[in-house]
């Protein structure tokens, strides 16, 4: 009998832990005055999400009636195909990944582009005395597999004696190797290894002419037709969030280092310092941040083709979406 | 007694047959519901991605079954020596036990970075981690084998004044080897798996690639036709190994004991 009482008494327990339901409404649907949202990263929360961010804290997507969820990332999360299959309405991806999508019928399409340049680099040492990507010889380098700017980077480039290893995720060997350089993010991996006392040397991957879009908001075709208006907020609050992050980022990078504490704030503020010439690179106003051309991505597009990664018929025109991004009163 | 064509026959057919439905529902459900190709392949799809880089994805088996084949001995011959070490020693067996145990569980994500700092990139740290995940059960089965001997016996052993050495030789190890077979078989799989997951991490140089590497670079690529090869490729591979390894085991256990036993 006591022990009956004691089954009761912890099934009791265990009812009134029970967490509260979620809210059911389904994505995009009115929720009171906003409109639910999500937004999948395609990493860890860092600098180049900062616009992101920035649009949440500031109040960018509320002013537009929008809640919007940002989902952190991490290795190997599938941004492209949870985009395309619905299963979150926007996603942070790179062109390259966008255009490979397309190619294999993924319905993918960018809004816009906050990162006009690539900030995907090669790190070596300083001592090393290599100074460009063709000068890379008799070393061991780390790069990520799967990756289009390394086989790109290949038909450019000799590579003579150089061993490929896979990434390692974090520097711990080039700090601890002569002969070692990793890929990396200009705004990244060199300045956490400036900072344990290493000598990093950058190497630009855009310098070989491979230069695609970055941290690109993308959506489905599908949404684009279905819910222009939703978009068009969801472009508008984005930029804006951009342009604030660039002048103003010590509260969003707070937030950032909230929600991601592997990234120390020192690390955020040079994130942000080394992305804006990114963003807005010389000749571009900042009311024009995020604007993608054609010509641009037939280019990458044509790069894509030289290494196999898409089919020789593939037409880019598809895959960008740039006519929600305000360029501003100008005529 | 049947015939050996009928035995071969009912133990393939039955599987062949079912693979058979399993690819005719699969190609009517692509079809059907319209899956996109990065999603879910058409059967005639994965084929014919399989055929058209048939020599790399053979490359990319050869290399992994190396690795696989290679830690899978390391495992079968660490794993046999610390379990004769163990049935000799109480207090080491029960001091090192949960340590081997520790070894089963601890998921192979967090060994795999100090593995790689310690051996470096490269085909040693892929059989490091092939040896890590397969060689527990070695080490399990014939601790087992070579200390659940029956009593009478090992007193007949006692009566008889045999060694220790002795005792080891022509007792404990000869029940230990039906325990060792079916060991080795659950390792062999394992081994399979272990090799992928060491070339995730450890391995592959620009010309010198495994299954693993295969994977991550079509999934990267949304080439989902190829990447279905690949892992059907690893199945396969899985497949054959347990086979060969059953199939030694059978002769190992004719010659060793009486007791044949049916899979």
């Amino acid at each position: 009998m006591r022990r009956l009482f004691c089954v009761l008494l912890l099934a009791s327990g265990l009812v009134g832990c029970k967490p509260s339901s979620p809210t059911t409404t389904e994505p995009g649907e009115e929720s009171g005055q906003q409109q639910k949202v999500t937004l999948a990263l395609n990493w860890f929360p860092e600098a180049e999400h900062g616009g992101y961010y920035a649009a949440l804290v500031n109040g960018h997507y509320r002013e537009e009636g929008l809640d919007v969820e940002i989902q952190p990332g991490g290795p190997g999360v599938p941004v492209i195909q949870n985009v395309a299959t619905g299963r979150v309405m926007f996603g942070i991806a790179n062109a390259d990944q966008v255009l490979v999508g397309r190619d294999k019928e993924a319905d993918v399409v960018a809004l816009l582009a906050p990162l006009q340049m690539s900030p995907r680099c090669i790190m070596v040492h300083e001592k090393s005395g290599i100074r460009r990507l063709q000068d890379l010889k008799n070393m061991t380098l780390a790069v990520g597999s799967g990756k289009a700017y390394l086989e790109y980077l290949k038909t450019k480039v000799s590579l003579e004696n150089v061993k490929l290893v896979p990434y390692p995720g974090s520097i711990a060997m080039f700090l601890k190797n002569e002969d070692f350089g990793q890929q990396g993010y200009v705004f990244s991996e060199p300045f956490v290894a400036s900072q344990k006392g290493g000598d990093p040397h950058v190497l630009m991957v855009s310098e070989i002419g491979f230069n695609p879009y970055t941290s690109l908001l993308i959506t489905r075709g599908q949404t684009i037709k279905q819910q222009q208006e939703l978009v068009a907020k969801m472009v508008r609050a984005s930029a804006r969030g951009w342009r604030d992050y660039l002048q103003n980022s010590t509260a969003v990078n707070e937030h950032i280092h909230k929600v991601n504490p592997e990234m120390d704030l020192a690390s955020l503020a040079y994130g942000v310092e080394a992305i804006k010439p990114l963003c807005l690179p010389a000749e571009l106003p900042a009311q024009q941040l995020g604007q993608m051309t054609l010509e641009r991505w037939k280019t990458l597009a044509d790069q894509l083709k030289e290494i196999d990664w898409i089919e020789p018929q593939f037409d880019p025109a598809t895959a960008f979406q740039a006519r929600f991004i305000d360029t501003g009163q100008q005529p | 007694m049947k015939k050996w064509y009928q035995q071969v026959g009912s133990v393939i057919l039955p599987p062949v047959i079912l693979f058979g439905i399993v690819l005719v529902l699969w190609h009517v459900l692509v079809e059907v519901n319209e899956v996109e190709s990065y999603l879910v392949p058409l059967p005639g799809d994965v084929w014919n991605a399989a055929q058209g880089n048939f020599s790399q994805l053979g490359q990319a088996t050869w290399n992994t079954a190396l690795a696989a084949v290679s830690g899978f001995g390391l495992s079968l011959l660490i794993g046999t020596i610390t379990a004769f070490v163990f049935s000799q020693s109480v207090l080491i067996r029960r001091s090192f036990y949960p340590y081997a145990i520790f070894l089963q569980t601890v998921p192979i994500v967090a060994i795999a970075p100090l593995v790689i700092n310690w051996f470096g990139t490269g085909l040693q740290s892929v059989i490091v981690v092939t040896v890590v995940i397969s060689l527990f059960p070695i080490i399990t089965s014939v601790t087992v084998g070579l200390t659940s001997v029956d009593k009478g016996l090992r007193e007949l052993f006692v009566l008889n004044q045999a060694s220790r050495w002795q005792t080891l030789l022509k007792l404990r190890m000869p029940h230990a080897v039906p325990y060792l077979v079916t060991g080795a078989r659950t390792s062999s799989g394992l081994a399979v798996v272990g090799a992928i997951v060491g070339e995730f991490f450890a391995g592959y140089g620009s010309d010198h690639y495994g299954l693993g590497y295969l994977i991550l670079q079509t999934s990267a690529q949304l080439r989902t036709d190829m990447l279905f090869a690949t892992i059907l490729a690893s199945a396969l591979l899985g497949v054959i190994m347990f086979v060969v390894v059953t199939w030694i085991g059978f002769k190992v256990l004719a010659r060793w004991t009486y007791a044949l036993e049916q899979s």
